[in-house]
């Protein structure tokens, strides 16, 4: 059997706008962890410096 | 391409950061004469005790609060066993190892690179408090690894 080259109507389907989608959890997730990874890397870099 | 808003905002960020990071490496590196503990001197480990400085360890004075500790380190102990300066000198360390790789720590101070055979691996640190200021091997080098430490006394 030959695949159908037109996009079926179930594929058409799932294309959505994404900036409607909600990504605002993912947004928040992503600035706090890289706020945890910068507080961290600030920390230790000022142990260095402070004992230097 | 289309990026969501977010996505345009976090990968700036991410962006900036390694710009920043960057800068910063290059600024320690420059500026404030950050390097690596190994100065890419060599030496054969099998002649250490042959080869000067190293076949006297200890203490060169080369300024008038400054020192060149010529040091080795061996299973299990470090060469010369004590060290003592008056307060406020600078030791520069210059450690290589006789047989297999040892560490050098001086705890909570910025004093910490593996000692490598064949290398010799410097650091330098200015001691502003008096006190005995433990050194210590954090690589494990063997059975009586948990012994081997040696002090700097400060005055």
């Amino acid at each position: 059997m030959r695949p159908d080259p037109t996009p079926s109507k179930k594929n058409q389907e799932k294309q959505v706008n994404t900036d409607t989608e909600p990504l605002k959890g993912t947004f928040t997730s992503v600035l706090l962890l890289g706020a945890f990874i910068v507080v961290c890397w600030v920390a230790v870099f000022a142990l260095f410096l402070n004992r230097a | 391409m289309h990026l969501h808003r977010y996505e345009k905002i976090w990968l700036w960020l991410g962006g900036a950061g390694l710009a920043i990071f960057i800068t910063l490496l290059a600024i320690n590196a420059f500026a404030m004469g950050m390097q690596p503990p190994s100065d890419m001197q060599m030496i054969d480990p099998q002649k250490v005790d042959q080869t000067p400085p190293f076949d006297k360890p200890g203490l060169k004075q080369i300024g008038e609060k400054e020192y060149d500790a010529y040091m080795t380190a061996f299973a299990f102990s470090y060469a010369p066993s004590v060290i003592e300066v008056p307060v406020g000198s600078k030791i520069n360390f210059h450690v290589t190892s006789k047989d297999v790789v040892h560490g050098f720590e001086i705890p909570k101070t910025n004093i910490n690179f593996m000692v490598v055979p064949g290398h010799v691996n410097s650091a330098s640190m200015t001691f502003d408090k008096p006190g005995e200021y433990l050194i210590l091997c954090n690589e494990y080098c063997g059975a009586g690894h948990h012994v081997m430490a040696t002090k700097i006394i400060v005055k």
